[in-house]
């Protein structure tokens, strides 16, 4: 079992290791490994307009993903947590699940029929795009933030506070909240990792300056190849730094309401 | 400050069960506690004083005022959960000051307040733990101290004991009623267990399918139960059908008894009860003249330490007794003062 393990994790472990050599590598082509160091190609990558806009862009969409997640994830499964009984809760799982079972390409087309209309001709734009992105990840957010609180047992806090005099606004504050900071860090990270290395529908409904990184990045592999290692090497770069900012944002908020508890 | 239901009524949307025509009142200091099998509408109560349900008809009542239309955090009672419901994120001073931190009160204030309701249940040096660092009986008198400290116009206890071990569960009952009396506050104990409720109650609600089938001190519960079902849920007892055989007699499946009839004509169905303590047992040869002695043998001895609970074969049925006694038993006596008649089982 070990054995397998280990061969497993050197498949894993071998592509992304190849890609970071390949990134420093002068020449690479026809050998197994690349001839030569040079920082030439993560240089070029930094150099390159489109490479740095779908940068920023990336960062941009990944925030108000987050952010949009949290705005309203967190009251539709608070919602559904609390009002939803038998049939109705159904309906909610299946609506928010929806996403998840239509490929994303059957979204992406819908999204141009509908938005290339001259009625809603938003077709391009950061908005449209960030919508796309919180489709795609709502129900990941919603689905698991209604299992942690019906397995926190919050209506039994919540009733605890109210008979303690605290309105629907404090419980909520002081109470709810707090305990679903854990819950909320890792669907933070989920929804990071998901938008940041989103490409089908990015490709599809991203307007040529409001493109993502992976979109862009498909063009590097016409190029160098050594500047499509650098190049990818930067999107894991990417996605790392957004997990792991989401994460924090979430723990030190967390924290912060923890620490207003009394 | 008296807590009351006047005629209230609640069914549960879509079910035919609920409570009917609830009509009880705790007065100040009082602890009225009710019991009842599961199901029994015991915790619907509770809901309803503590207002996370709404009576359809019917009022209640907090120191003469109608809160049925108040939403619970305008009611001003202490309520202690099942499981304590502690905030597990919060220390357990800032647990204890919660209530008077929604109450705008100023945070040192507040924390002198939790730190001396904190010495109160004897919890004084643990201001600073969070509650997952207690035991059960720990978080239970955390959760008294909270439900109190911001002197409430009633008490409410879930079934405050059944999540403590047997041994802590006797500790914690004097714990609640010292704490209780201290406060001289209406309190309203919902428990399954009729021992807890006869042991701590000034009052004693027996509760089924949703009405009140008796109220009255512990030990008219004890003694003059209303009926079988009562007889059967608080404490241990012999229940026979029988009927009235002549003035002052009663026949049963054991045999005939002689019994105050109470004037109950010839033929009147009866359930005859006797509680296992009033038995008296025979070591020695039985007279079987008397028509009260019966001769048998002990089909079940079980050893309880004080006492011993024995069902006696006699012919036709079984009595179950207590003794202290430790030796051999050959008969029963049942005196006639230790028969009670109940309403006929249907």
């Amino acid at each position: 079992m070990p054995f397998v393990a280990i061969a497993y994790l050197i498949f894993l472990a071998a592509p992304v290791l190849l890609l970071f050599v390949g990134s420093f590598g002068e020449v690479w082509s026809g050998t197994l490994l690349p001839s030569g160091f040079t920082w030439r190609w993560y240089q070029e990558v930094a150099g390159d307009p489109s490479f740095r806009r779908a940068f920023t862009t990336s960062l941009k969409i990944v925030t108000t993903t987050c952010i949009l997640n949290i705005l309203i994830g967190l009251p539709l499964a608070y919602a559904i947590h609390a009002g939803a009984r038998g049939g109705v809760r159904l309906a909610a799982r299946i609506v928010t699940l929806m996403p998840i079972a239509v490929p994303e390409l059957v979204l992406a087309f819908g999204f141009i029929l509908v938005f290339s209309s001259d009625a809603l001709p938003w077709l391009g734009s950061f908005w449209l795009l960030a919508a796309g992105h919180l489709v795609l990840t709502l129900p990941y957010t919603v689905t698991a933030l209604v299992a942690d609180m019906d397995q926190l047992g919050l209506a039994e806090y919540e009733h605890a506070a109210a008979t303690l005099g605290a309105s629907f606004p404090a419980r909520m504050w002081d109470v709810t909240l707090p305990q679903l900071h854990t819950s909320l860090l890792s669907c933070m990270l989920t929804v990071a990792a998901l938008s940041i290395g989103e490409f089908q529908l990015s490709n599809l409904v991203s307007g040529f300056l409001s493109r993502t990184y992976p979109v862009v990045l498909l063009q590097a592999f016409y190029g160098a190849t050594g500047f499509a290692c650098a190049a990818t090497v930067v999107l894991l770069g990417l996605a790392m730094i957004a997990s792991l900012t989401s994460g924090l944002t979430a723990r030190v908020t967390g924290r912060r309401k923890v620490g207003a508890g009394a | 400050m008296t807590l009351r239901y006047d005629q209230v009524s609640y069914r549960y949307p879509g079910t035919s069960t609920g409570v009917f025509d609830i009509a009880l009142e705790i007065g100040r200091g009082e602890l009225l506690a009710i019991i009842g099998a599961s199901g029994s509408g015991k915790s619907t109560i509770l809901k309803l004083l503590a207002g996370f349900l709404k009576p359809d008809t019917g009022r209640i009542l907090i120191d003469g005022k109608d809160v049925g239309a108040s939403l619970p955090e305008a009611r001003r009672l202490g309520v202690v959960f099942q499981n304590y419901a502690l905030f597990p994120h919060m220390r357990l001073w800032e647990n204890i000051a919660y209530p008077l931190k929604v109450r705008g009160i100023a945070k040192q204030a507040r924390r002198a307040r939790a730190i001396e309701m904190l010495g109160r249940v004897g919890m004084g040096k643990r201001a600073e733990d969070y509650p997952a660092e207690l035991s059960g009986g720990q978080q239970q008198r955390i959760a008294l101290a909270r439900a109190l400290v911001f002197e409430p116009q009633g008490l409410l206890l879930d079934e405050p004991l059944s999540a403590l071990d047997a041994g802590l569960r006797l500790e914690m009952r004097d714990e609640i009623l010292r704490v209780q009396r201290q406060a001289g506050i209406a309190t309203l104990l919902v428990t399954h267990d009729q021992e807890e409720a006869l042991s701590i109650a000034d009052k004693v609600v027996m509760m089924r399918d949703g009405r009140i089938v008796q109220i009255g001190t512990p030990r008219e519960l004890y003694e003059t139960p209303a009926d079988a079902s009562v007889a059967a849920f608080v404490g241990q007892s012999n229940l026979w059908p029988g009927s009235i055989s002549g003035d002052g007699m009663v026949t049963t499946p054991v045999g005939a008894l002689a019994c105050d009839t109470q004037g109950k004509s010839i033929g009147t169905k009866v359930t005859v009860f006797v509680r296992p303590e009033r038995v008296e047992p025979i070591t020695g040869p039985v007279d079987a003249s008397n028509p009260c002695c019966f001769a048998g043998s002990m089909s079940a001895d079980r050893y309880l330490g004080p006492v011993r609970r024995i069902d006696m074969a006699v012919a036709g049925g079984a009595i179950r007794l207590e003794t202290h006694l430790r030796g051999s038993i050959t008969g029963v006596t049942i005196p006639h003062d230790a028969i009670r008649l109940l309403p006929p089982t249907s």
